[in-house]
């Protein structure tokens, strides 16, 4: 130890050595020294030196700090020491500014960086160790890695992507440098990841995976959204980076509901002065992410379903209060209108809101006449005009509701005086003395017409106002005048740019209408006009009109419906070849498209020009041209003859257009009517089930009816057997059911009554026979009815005997009464007989007109058999209805109607079965107040009868009791014992 | 569309067995006959119902070739759900799915729920894989098992959403950390809110979206 320092301080003891020869000292000592503290110091030596001898430290000492980092790992300082060095070497940012020394060596040492960068990387491993190092949460190791692994993407960009896309977790790890709560390495982590996603769209993806939306909408809402400083600017250009040109991510950020969370951003306040630059960068920002998602490059259907979403949470009608509001930047402004442009564009639902929203002006103004005042008004920025012509072209792009609307504001019809209107303001601006405004006017009203032959052939009723006296002349023909004028015309800034604009409106306005052209073309001076332009041999400026010229002449000739006789295809094809000549038409028209300034325009929709004198062509206009240079070359070089003949074609295809046209609209009314019928249907088949169902219930009534009637027939006499039938008909007839249930239940009432009678009976024969052995024991133990001596004779007892046996015949007529009562009214209770002698039975003396009431029962019994027969009719002619009733059940509801009034019928012969019931009840009072009577007699007779029946009873309800007082004594001893 | 959990999935597996298919099928219910190759990864979302709850997944289409294989793996650490494809009328792709598994098992979280999918089903004509083989691998190596036909949509909804019934039923049971997003797992807005106590980060993830 002691021997190396001495050999360290004698060297440095020394004559002072060149820088070359102290870096290569200090990377002996880093390389040979066995002592980590001596490293460290040779390492930070080397550090120091890095900046002034950048050139000798990289070249000598990079293969050994390399190796400290591979050996040294343990140590942070030495670890740190060597990163920075690594840094120092490869980046190019001098970052002392007062090195004067150093400024010739400047575009060197840019190449210096890359170089060191491609030596360093040309190890893959070496990079696979710097991601290592940043795993290192050590401030000191963390720090300078994420510097130096920034400065190494900086320098060889695509390399160190590769390669950090191979390695296994690369890009994951240096994900995790966001979530670092140091804001150094979070914002530096930031740049990190600029640099590693910028281009390659494969770690844009990974990052985007790792959840790299989620962090990023969260630091910049953190840090106070457009409020915040540099850390959301660098958030916001991250998030460029992952989303521009990549749909992948972009559809991502979609689906992950992030397009919500950028509402927020634009939400600034009344107060709009005094904005800082960091607010006014942020914004811009903002505002060109959210054109990242709607841009019209994208695939259309991705960007359409974020231009939804922008509107569902908000963000659109957001974007518009800023285009309203007061006091926002300039600048901000314009990029508001471009974004909002682009949010609306093609989307119906957006265009729709965006042609609703007010200047908080009073009155209020519709935006799109605000917007449009400033497009042709000369003291507004030409960016900021560009951006409202570009509003206006992607407020009209596929929105035929909104140009029927701008051009409407120009109709006689619709126009209102009062306001100034989106018409107004766009012919002012075509007839201006502005250049810019005439161009910009022209191209925003040939918008209002693109692709919409309706409103084409609406603008075609424009009347202008000259000047007082004069007649109105038509908008057509003010747009051909000022034309004519050549460059004779007075404007301020490029006639070329007014021409060019008005000839661009006019090609739009004639091509595919071709009422439009003969419109054109009943002009007089327009044709000669036309062919002067495009066959005088003018200087390259004219050459532009001249080949606008050239299309608008191809156009007559080619949407030329051949309808003025001066002016057919024809007859202007042989004017071509005579004025013009073929050749040279073709190569004037062919001057559009090899303009400089076509390509670009062609290239993206959005107007953007360097500067005014480049504002020529319009995108969609470049689009026509590209349609229309074919065809037309084609229509001037055809035959008469196959013009002929592609007429004739083009008229069978017309035909036949019209015949499928024709199909259509007959499928489409088809259609409607299937539709219609689809529900009818429908409707019929629910109803039909209803009906459906009710005839099924109906019939099985009819089925009861019937069964109940079969069965009344075959049994007469067997009252259980009907009865029980009668019962399950109840079951079945759920209407009757309630009433059936009662009567059933009175039956069983009378029955039991009946049983008991009986019983009594059986008593009383049984009594009747005692007494009857007993007699000759017992004379005079009862007393004798009517006066008859209670003892008494033999003779006495035998009549007493006799008397009994009377009465116990009686008895049983009588019981035998009451069962044939009972059948009668069942069968009353079922068949609905009308009881008529129901009273003079119950006055009749029972025990003597007992047989004839059977007969007068039987009676009865045919004339109830007849009522059922008539019944059973009436039942057929229900279950013909009923089947009609279901013939009919799909378009008839009066069948409903007839149903009800059978269910009606059957209800009214519910009640009369009711009534009759009720009769019979009286009846069968009758019959008790006989069998009461009868019982009195028999009581008479024999009182212990009665008694011991009632003691019975009351015996057996004690025994209930008592048992149940028993068990629950029982249970309470059990307790007690257990107690 | 507000949801209660939103899974991530990638699909991986030889080239041309049908992953990119299998995904058109789900998301957009259409076929695409004409092997459009991946290039490293595409994203594709839709939203279903388990157990009464809204569940978005988010699925990521890999690309099989061998070249984009190192690309693919940066995603299996941030995925609660994978779907290993092969084809029934393809054995070679059957035969790989061993080092596929490695691959994913190796570079996964422990937790990660794999479906084998036997895809192409429709074709029956020139099965090249027996159902039962394919039965018996997804046995061997506890896989959940499914042949489907992204042509015929035969089973692929079913084959998205049993595997995430699978995942949820993991997290009732408590085996996913569902707090820490590098699962693969994210809680919906409307739970996180309940939640926010425990996963105490920060608070970032209170903030902001609605949905
Ligand atoms: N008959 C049939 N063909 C299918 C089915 N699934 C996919 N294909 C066809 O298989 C080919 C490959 O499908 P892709 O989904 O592109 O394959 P991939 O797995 O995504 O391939 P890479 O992207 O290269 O990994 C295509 O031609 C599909 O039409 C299927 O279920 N039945
Ligand atoms: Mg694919």
């Amino acid at each position: 130890m002691y021997l190396l320092r001495g050999v360290m301080g004698a060297q440095s003891a020394g004559p002072q050595p060149s820088g070359a020869e102290t870096v290569q000292k200090l990377c002996d000592r880093v390389a040979s020294s066995t002592l980590l503290d001596d490293r460290r110091d040779a390492v930070r030596a080397l550090k120091s030196l890095s900046r002034k001898y950048r050139l000798e430290v990289g070249s000598q000492a990079m293969e050994h700090l390399v190796n400290v980092l591979q050996t040294d790992r343990s140590d942070v300082e030495i670890i740190g020491y060597a990163l920075d060095t690594l840094h120092n070497i490869m980046s190019n940012e001098m970052d002392e500014p007062d090195d004067s020394e150093e400024e010739n060596s400047q575009s060197q040492t840019d190449d210096l960086g890359s170089q060191f960068t491609e030596i360093f990387i040309k190890q893959q491993e070496n990079i696979t160790l710097l991601l290592s190092y940043l795993e290192e949460f050590d401030f000191q190791v963390r720090w300078p890695g994420v510097k130096l692994v920034t400065t190494l993407l900086k320098q060889q960009g695509p390399a160190v992507q590769q390669i950090i896309l191979v390695s296994p977790m690369g890009v994951s790890r240096l994900m995790d440098l966001l979530a670092d709560s140091r804001e150094v390495i979070r914002n530096d982590g930031l740049l990190l990841l600029q640099q590693l996603t910028k281009g390659n769209a494969a770690i844009q993806k990974i990052v985007a995976f790792e959840n790299a939306f989620e962090r990023l909408l969260d630091i910049i809402t953190d840090e106070g959204n457009s409020d915040g400083g540099i850390v959301v600017e660098d958030c916001l250009i991250l998030l460029q980076y992952l989303l521009k040109n990549n749909n992948s991510n972009q559809n991502f950020f979609k689906e992950g509901s992030y397009i919500q969370r950028m509402k927020p951003w634009f939400e600034v306040g009344d107060d709009n002065t005094g904005w800082s630059a960091q607010k006014v960068t942020n914004l811009h920002l903002m505002l060109q992410l959210v054109r990242v998602l709607v841009s019209p490059m994208n695939p259309p259907g991705a960007t359409s379903s974020c231009q939804k979403s922008m509107f569902q949470c908000g963000l659109l009608q957001q974007l518009c209060t800023i285009l309203m509001a007061t006091g926002v930047p300039a600048d901000i402004l314009t990029e508001t209108i471009n974004t909002v442009s682009e949010v609306i564009r093609g989307c119906q639902i957006n265009q729709d809101y965006f042609a609703s929203v007010n200047a908080p002006s009073n009155p209020p103004r519709p935006a799109i006449v605000v917007l449009l005042m400033s497009m042709v008004n000369e003291r507004q920025p030409f960016v900021l005009r560009c951006a409202v012509l570009y509003c206006f072209q992607c407020f009209l792009y596929r929105n035929q509701k909104g140009q029927g609307e701008i051009v409407a504001t120009l109709l006689p019809s619709t126009i209102d005086a009062n306001a100034v209107s989106a018409g107004q303001l766009l012919c002012g601006g075509l007839f201006s003395v502005d250049s810019l405004s005439n161009w910009c006017a022209a191209v925003a009203l040939a918008h209002a017409l693109q692709g919409n032959a309706t409103q084409k052939e609406q603008l075609l009723r424009v009347q202008l106002a000259t000047s007082i006296g004069n007649p109105p002349v038509s908008l057509l023909q003010q747009c051909t005048n000022i034309l004519s004028q050549g460059d004779k015309i007075n404007r301020r800034g490029s006639k070329i740019q007014t021409r060019v604009g008005l000839l661009m409106l006019l090609c739009t306005w004639l091509s595919n209408c071709p009422i439009a052209v003969t419109h054109f073309l009943h002009n007089p001076s327009n044709v000669p006009f036309l062919t002067a332009q495009i066959s005088e041999n003018l200087g390259e400026e004219e050459q532009l009109v001249q080949g606008l010229c050239a299309l608008l002449l191809g156009i007559c000739i080619y949407n030329n419906d051949n309808s003025l006789e001066n002016y057919t295809k024809e007859k202007l094809k042989q004017l071509i070849e005579k004025r013009i000549g073929k050749e040279n038409f073709t190569e004037k028209l062919s001057f559009i498209p090899k303009h400089e300034l076509y390509s670009k325009a062609a290239q993206k929709p959005q107007p953007n020009f360097s500067s005014p004198d480049h504002m020529m062509f319009d995108h969609e206009f470049t689009k026509l041209v590209k349609e229309l240079e074919v065809v037309i070359i084609k229509a001037i070089y055809k035959s008469t003859e196959e013009d002929k003949k592609e007429e004739e074609v083009k008229k069978t295809l017309e035909h036949h257009d019209n015949i499928v046209t024709h199909y259509k609209n007959v499928i489409r009314e088809q259609d409607l009517q299937i539709e219609e019928l689809k529900q009818q249907v429908m409707a019929l088949n629910s109803q039909n089930e209803q009906f459906q169902v009710t005839v099924t219930q109906q019939l099985s009534q009819i089925q009861q009816h019937k069964d109940q009637y079969n069965l009344l027939k075959i049994k007469q006499g067997k009252d259980n057997q009907l009865h029980s039938s009668h019962v399950e008909g109840a079951q079945i007839n759920g209407i009757q059911s309630e009433e059936m249930i009662r009567l059933r239940e009175e039956i069983e009432e009378l029955r039991k009554e009946q049983d008991i009678l009986q019983g009594q009976l059986a008593e009383k024969d049984g009594l009747i026979a005692n007494l009857k052995s007993a007699q000759p024991e017992v004379r005079t133990e009862r007393s004798p009815p009517e006066g008859v001596p209670a003892d008494g004779s033999s003779e006495n007892a035998m009549e007493l005997y006799k008397e009994l046996e009377a009465l116990r015949s009686q008895i049983q007529a009588q019981s035998l009464e009451i069962n044939g009562l009972q059948t009668e009214r069942q069968e009353l209770l079922h068949k609905i007989e009308t009881v008529t002698a129901a009273s003079a039975l119950a006055s009749g003396d029972s025990t003597a007109v007992a047989a004839s009431k059977v007969a007068e029962l039987e009676e009865r019994l045919v004339a109830s058999l007849k009522e059922t027969n008539s019944l059973k009719d009436e039942v057929k002619t229900l279950s013909e209805e009923k089947s009609a009733l279901k013939q009919q059940v799909d378009s008839s509801n009066s069948t409903a109607a007839i149903s009800q009034n059978e269910n009606k019928k059957l209800e009214q012969m519910l009640a009369d079965s009711k009534k009759e019931q009720d009769d019979l009840l009286i009846l069968l009072a009758d019959q008790d107040q006989k069998l009461t009577a009868l019982k009195n007699k028999l009581k008479e007779l024999g009182e212990p009868v009665e008694d011991e029946d009632d003691l019975e009873s009351g015996d057996q309800g004690d025994d209930d009791v008592e048992s149940g007082d028993q068990g629950d004594e029982d249970d309470e001893k059990e307790e007690l014992e257990e107690d | 569309m507000a949801y209660a959990y939103l899974f991530k999935y990638i699909i991986i597996g030889d080239t041309g067995v049908g992953k990119s298919c299998l995904l058109l099928q789900f998301t957009d219910k259409r076929f695409q006959p004409v092997h459009d190759l991946t290039i490293g990864v595409e994203f594709g979302a839709r939203m279903i119902t388990i157990d009464g709850k809204q569940i978005k997944l988010q699925i990521w289409d890999t690309a099989g070739q061998e070249s984009f294989r190192s690309i693919t793996r940066s995603y299996y650490r941030g995925a609660a759900g994978a779907l290993l494809v092969y084809d029934i009328t393809r054995r070679d792709t059957f035969n790989h799915l061993t080092t596929w598994l490695e691959d994913a098992r190796q570079h996964s979280n422990s937790n990660m729920v794999i479906m084998l999918i036997g895809n192409k089903s429709d074709l029956e004509s020139r099965r090249e894989v027996k159902k039962e083989e394919g039965e018996a691998f997804a046995r061997e190596h506890g896989l959940i098992f499914m042949e489907t036909s992204a042509k015929t949509a035969s089973n692929v909804e079913e084959a998205f959403i049993n595997t995430a019934k699978e995942i949820y039923e993991k997290i009732q049971e408590g085996v996913f950390d569902i707090n820490n997003e590098a699962n693969g797992i994210k809680i919906g807005p409307q739970h996180a809110a309940t939640n926010a106590s425990l996963s105490g980060n920060q608070g970032g993830h209170t903030s902001g979206g609605c949905c």
